[in-house]
């Protein structure tokens, strides 16, 4: 794909920039070039995560991710060389991490949401400017709708004219689409519908083509997943496309070892109090109080601690240490270890689970603080107002910092309580340098290695950072971190 | 008989999400062989209740067993869910049992497949399921799926189903309430299924779609287009929600748009006629016919209008004089009229914008909160997502699940569906006047027999002459295309 083919790039200049993406680019490109690009996409797919669960309204959401393309993927330039230029990264860059993250379902999503939701905001952009640029943008992306007649809106005019004013009516150009296709505006009841066909005013595509650019993203990276074997064989990309995917899977807290720590079974209490959000801390004194836990306690905790680099022979051990205290090592061993091995790919499936992200505890089962050993959920939202502050105060949180945390609950926004209390638990970590706070609330690993690195950086003595990872991603996790990211006060 | 191989009924791990979560026993030990009961004994004991009775025998093992040797129409159904592809599809249909090998166990086997009728129908006789569940069409055989990763075996297809359940309605429903139903409340039904066939046809051109009575309280709609069938997810949900309107809970406004959405405004011609009919009158659900119900009533227009006094006129009105339940409710709707008309040059409304779209709509949210169809659409939504296979027999009620011809709808009975022991009996009635024909089908002895015409003649040849017919044209089109003649 990005190999040896010497075509002149002349003939993929257009006026407006394809960012349909229909074909991949077939030019040389410096490996250097490569790298860079791909970083600079990557920024932008960061960000618009990060702004996402702000909760901005529109506009300031617009405005941030305006702010952070124009800087990493502007799609017009001062000159027609610069605009070439920039058209250039941003085909390669797309392409080059459609490659990167194919490989696995999770990365593929992951991919997909910010894609679509750059797409959209670029969409939405051209549609402001007019018709012009929006019809020149269809045709280069092979986009054509099949328009109805005049007489035929006349003729349906009491079905079609529905939530619309006449003024609105007469000016709109209505399109049959396939019902598949207009997914978004049927749920709603915003068109009408008719023997399958959806009639869908002009100013209601954009939701048709996100959801078009959406299935040929979507199909498109199946098929890179097909054939990425093939790709990554390649020895001078090869590397760093398993490197960026690599990198991304540590962020993602999936497999283990995201942490060159040195988290055995002994220390694990040691970790509970000083780095450990506040969900995973309550199950672990759950687990100390009762020497048990349910299920999705077990579930909840054990693949955090996997991620966090515990490995299964320790977890093992860690958990067998805790329940034998109630139970003997021959009941642990039929009605636990199982699930244990299981959860480290060893048993059944053999697959290997993923950590829960902070939604996935938030949308989880709640526990029963009734019942013995039933720890799980999220603090934040599932616990009532009083036995939430009652919790910080046990752990010396209180005054304005109980305060703020306490406010952002009752506004429901729990990922900004939890990523408070890393704020009040860890000051001055958004100074401390190495200390990445991006994922502080969305990941309840994220917050543990952000905390373990800060105390790693406040004891430097301790420990020598050997761990010190060095391939070239690493830049691209540093790069994406400094710019703007640093500040807890972005992250909160 | 020996003991049953059961390959498929592991011990279920952690992960494996269950659609439809099993009963009580969540770690399935392995079944033993069902019952070994002499089934002349059973059919002898419920002999004497034909029809439906309160106490009487109306399902049991034995009754079971005769039902899946002789009435079971394992034809109908491989025929219908091969959809006319003679290779590599039936088999990698998902099949889920549950079965009881003891009273107090039960037992759900998901992930079987067969792979053609004679495996079909064997597996049915021998393990005597309670209940089929029929799941989605998957990339592979779901019975290797343990050996298989989550990337390679997932759902391929599976018909786009709907699943309405009159204990949906018990928020307005006021005869009877959980799993009891009675002739009353089963008109909800009949609503429910009249809008979702008109819109399922009408709005989304589909044709191939059948609806079955449940067995208990509600209805099934299985749509077998092969659009239908290859739907994504997100499909489903969209369609799915386009029918849904926000019932569930009772003090919420439906806040519906003043200008309708041709669905819902054709929906409400259907439903309004069914809501005079069925609802407003003593002998429906009552919600106009005596003080009690309509001060009940009238208590849910928007406040704004019962300050200005429309309630309390309405109610003193209909105190004085004798005024039938259906001119009641012709009354409350002209005088919203009336208020909520723009009067005057200077087209100044009574009650301010908001309030009186509120109040103009209220009509027709009355009318939708007590009548439009409350589906559960999580079933709708997944394609794999299990649902109970049509002409199973409920096991508390002992009734077939038997389709339900839409046009003649109203005219369905719930309580006039075939039980178990009545068809059971039938049979042995048919043999003692007839003698043991051989030439006739069994289900043609008994009172199956109409439903099973119905079944054959409006939804399943049709579908196949269907599929006959684009197969053909297809392979003109091939033939076409290569010169081949």
């Amino acid at each position: 794909m990005f190999t040896s083919s010497r075509q002149s790039s002349s003939k993929a200049s257009t006026s407006t920039t394809n960012f349909f993406y229909t074909t991949p680019p077939s030019y040389e490109l410096s490996l250097e070039d490569f790298e860079s690009f791909a970083l600079s996409r990557l920024i932008v797919l960061r960000k618009i995560e990060e702004l996402k669960v702000k909760g901005l309204d529109r506009n300031q959401y617009n405005d941030a991710l305006k702010r952070v393309v124009n800087l990493q993927l502007p799609s017009s330039g001062p000159s027609p060389s610069a605009k070439k230029h920039n058209e250039k990264r941003d085909l390669a860059s797309h392409f080059i991490l459609r490659l990167a993250y194919c490989r696995t379902e999770e990365l593929r999503r992951w991919l997909l949401t910010q894609e679509l939701a750059l797409f959209k905001f670029r969409l939405e952009d051209l549609e402001k400017r007019g018709g012009k640029d929006m019809s020149a943008f269809m045709k280069n992306a092979g986009i054509s709708f099949d328009k109805i007649t005049q007489d035929e809106k006349q003729s349906m005019q009491s079905q079609l004219r529905f939530n619309m004013s006449y003024r609105d009516f007469e000016a709109s150009s209505f399109y049959r689409i396939p019902f598949a296709e207009a997914v978004d505006l049927i749920g709603r009841r915003l068109v009408h519908v008719r023997a399958g066909m959806a009639y869908v005013p002009g100013g209601k595509l954009v939701s048709i083509i996100c959801a078009r650019f959406r299935s040929h993203l979507s199909r498109s990276l199946a098929k890179a997943a097909a054939s990425f074997s093939h790709v990554s064989s390649d020895t001078r990309i090869g590397p760093l496309l398993k490197n960026m995917n690599k990198q991304y899977t540590g962020r993602d807290f999936g497999k283990q070892h995201t942490v060159e720590g040195d988290m055995n079974a002994s220390n694990v209490d040691e970790y509970a109090q000083r780095s450990m959000p506040l969900c995973m801390r309550q199950v672990h004194d759950g687990l100390k109080k009762d020497h048990k836990l349910k299920h999705d306690g077990r579930r909840q905790y054990g693949l955090f601690l996997k991620g966090a680099g515990l490995t299964m022979e320790e977890s093992l051990l860690f958990f067998q240490n805790e329940f034998t205290k109630i139970m003997s090592a021959d009941d642990f061993n039929k009605n636990y270890a199982y699930n244990i091995r299981h959860s480290y790919g060893k048993e059944g499936k053999r697959q290997s689970y993923t950590a829960f992200s902070s939604t996935t505890i938030i949308m989880g089962p709640r526990s029963n603080p009734s019942e013995v050993g039933s720890h799980h959920g999220c603090p934040f939202a599932h616990s009532g107002d009083a036995s939430l502050a009652a919790l910080l105060g046990k752990m010396g949180i209180g005054g304005k910092d109980r305060d703020d945390i306490m406010a952002h609950k009752k506004n429901k926004m729990y990922q900004l309580a939890c990523a408070k209390h890393f704020e009040v638990t860890h000051p001055g970590a958004a100074k401390t340098e190495g200390v990445d706070l991006d994922g502080v609330g969305n990941h309840p690993n994220a917050w543990f290695n952000s905390s373990v690195q800060y105390w790693k950086n406040k004891e430097p003595a301790k420990k020598d950072m050997k761990g010190k990872i060095n391939t070239p991603m690493a830049k691209v996790e540093r790069a994406v971190v400094s710019p703007g990211s640093g500040t807890a006060k972005e992250v909160v | 008989m020996p003991a049953l191989q059961e390959s498929n009924a592991q011990k279920r791990k952690p992960e494996e999400v269950m659609e439809k979560p099993p009963l009580r026993s969540s770690t399935a030990s392995i079944p033993i062989s069902p019952y070994e009961t002499s089934s002349s004994k059973a059919v002898t004991s419920s002999k004497s209740s034909s029809g439906p009775q309160q106490n009487a025998v109306v399902f049991s093992p034995e009754l079971l067993r005769i039902y899946y040797d002789r009435l079971f129409p394992y034809e109908a159904m491989y025929d219908w869910l091969s959809y006319g592809v003679e290779k590599d599809f039936f088999n990698r249909r998902e099949w889920s049992f549950t079965i009881q090998p003891t009273p107090e166990d039960e037992i759900y086997i998901r992930y079987q497949s067969f792979k053609d009728l004679e495996e079909f129908k064997s597996a049915v006789i021998k393990r005597q399921p309670n209940k089929i569940d029929i799941g989605a069409v998957f990339t592979h055989q779901p019975k290797d799926h343990n050996n298989l990763s989550k990337d390679v075996f997932h759902t391929e297809e599976r018909e786009l189903v709907f699943d309405i359940d009159l204990t949906d309605y018990d928020g307005v429903r006021t005869c009877c309430s959980g799993a009891n139903i009675c002739n009353k409340c089963w008109k909800y039904m009949n609503m429910a299924v009249k809008v979702m066939d008109e819109g399922l046809k009408t709005d989304f051109g589909f044709n191939n779609l059948v609806w079955f009575y449940s067995g208990r309280r509600g209805v099934h709609c299985w749509v077998c287009d092969e659009s239908a069938r290859t739907l994504s997810n997100d499909a489903r949900s969209a369609v799915a929600t386009y029918f849904e309107l926000p019932l569930e809970n009772e003090e919420k406004s439906l806040d519906l748009n003043t200008s309708l959405h041709p669905m819902l405004a054709r929906s409400f011609g259907v439903l309004e006629p069914m809501f005079l009919d069925h609802l407003v009158g003593e002998e429906g659900m009552g919600l106009l016919s005596n003080q009690e119900q309509w001060v009940k009533l009238l208590k849910t227009l928007p406040e704004e209008a019962r300050k200005a006094g429309i309630a309390a006129e309405l109610d003193k009105e209909w105190t004085k004089r004798d005024v039938s339940p259906a001119d009641k409710w012709k009354m409350l709707k002209s005088r919203i009229e009336k208020e909520t008309k723009k009067e005057g040059a200077k087209k100044q409304r009574k009650f301010k914008g908001d309030e009186s779209e509120r109040l103009e709509m209220w009509p027709i949210e009355t009318v939708f909160r007590h009548t439009y169809p409350r589906l559960d659409i999580n079933v709708s939504k997944m394609q794999n997502h299990l649902l109970k296979s049509p002409f199973c027999v409920h096991p508390k009620t002992g009734r077939v699940c038997i389709p339900i011809d839409v046009s003649k709808i109203d005219s369905f009975d719930p309580f006039n569906v075939p039980t178990l022991p009545q068809i059971v009996s039938e049979l042995e009635s048919y043999a003692k006047e007839n003698g043991e024909s051989k030439n006739v089908p069994d289900w043609q002895k008994t009172s199956l027999k109409g439903s099973m015409q119905f079944f054959l003649k409006t939804f399943l040849n049709p579908m196949k002459n269907e599929q006959r017919k684009r197969r053909m044209e297809e392979k003109a089109k091939e033939e076409a295309f290569t010169g081949d003649f």
